[in-house]
């Protein structure tokens, strides 16, 4: 199944403007094409959308956006989160909200927004977020690899 | 012509056996050893992860790794079986069942403080007594004693005569006599 993403990876934006782009994972656009915000935003939100996305797409995404100097925007988020649903993967969910939570490191009050602008999504699809299962704080610890004799 | 067997001593034929399987391995990758699957057991590859390799590390700049954490079995799949459904059915020991199945630590866990920084401290600060004991030691066992001159009196009889001469007597010791009374200038 991957394999048939790499080829669509590499055909990539050559096909020009217009269509839904199957690679959104460039962060800088090709051929000098500028994007607005708003274009960027509805560009992985087309992408979550796809009624067939496949799990490892939604991880691609997601990787890629993680990489960028962005906090996405709610209505990104809430793609995403029904991409998870779509794929029934609640794990996912669990972590992409950590991973937002990570991002928004230098200004708290980023996350606080997020979770409340997307609270109807996590309601209507029953997502806990991660101080709801527990693990804003340490839970588990893992011994390190470099102390044990 | 009859097939013929051929012996060979039993180191030879050890070495070319493992020719042999070398030279298979390499000409023929099976798909199994593409991005490391054979080494990953029965865990499911569900992503891209870092660099298309299946491996499973928990980084806070990748939040999906390639692979999931752990196999399964038959309490998990029957959780991913109710997964499919709605999650508002998921308890929270459940839904953390589902997490811990697919990811080893949190975020929380991958970002706490493990207070290595005390060790290094105590290690750093360890070492540089000891660097002040070994002066210590050396000192008192091993270096001669310090010349005359070093002496209080001795200096002062030094000052005494670099007065008397004059010397450096535009910014330096002679600058800061008094010569016309007699006494240090204030």
């Amino acid at each position: 199944m991957y394999s048939l993403n790499v080829v669509l990876v590499l055909r990539g934006l050559s096909s020009g403007s217009g269509g839904v782009d199957p690679n959104p994972g460039l962060a800088v656009p090709k051929h000098g094409r500028k994007e607005t915000e708003e274009e960027f935003d509805q560009r992985y939100i087309n992408y979550f959308n796809r009624k067939d996305i496949d799990g490892w797409e939604v991880r691609k995404a997601m990787n890629d956006m993680h990489g960028m100097d962005l906090v996405p925007e709610p209505k990104v988020v809430v793609a995403a989160l029904q991409a998870c649903r779509r794929v029934n993967d609640h794990a996912l969910c669990v972590r992409y909200l950590e991973a937002i939570k990570m991002k928004s490191v230098g200004n708290p009050q980023i996350y606080a927004y997020i979770i409340q602008e997307i609270r109807p999504t996590l309601d209507e699809l029953g997502i806990s977020t991660p101080e709801e299962l527990g693990y804003g704080e340490p839970e588990l610890a893992l011994a390190n690899p470099y102390d044990m004799h | 012509m009859s097939l013929q067997v051929l012996h060979l001593p039993k180191g030879m034929k050890a070495m070319l056996l493992v020719r042999k399987k070398m030279m298979g391995s390499i000409g023929t990758v099976g798909c199994n050893e593409y991005h490391g699957r054979s080494k990953i057991g029965k865990r499911e590859v569900v992503g891209f992860g870092l660099n298309g390799s299946f491996t499973y590390f928990d980084a806070p700049d990748i939040p999906m790794p390639a692979i999931r954490f752990r196999e399964p079995n038959t309490e998990i799949t029957a959780l991913r079986e109710k997964e499919k459904g709605n999650w508002k059915e998921l308890t929270v020991d459940e839904k953390k069942k589902l997490y811990r199945y697919s990811f080893c630590r949190t975020y929380a866990e991958m970002e706490a403080p493990t207070g290595e920084w005390k060790s290094i401290t105590a290690g750093v600060l360890a070492i540089v007594a000891s660097a002040f004991w070994l002066y210590v030691l050396l000192k008192k066992y091993v270096y001669g004693p310090m010349p005359e001159s070093t002496s209080l009196e001795w200096r002062k009889k030094q000052r005494d005569w670099m007065i008397l001469w004059k010397v450096n007597p535009i910014e330096g010791i002679s600058s800061k006599y008094d010569y016309e009374n007699n006494k240090w200038k204030d």
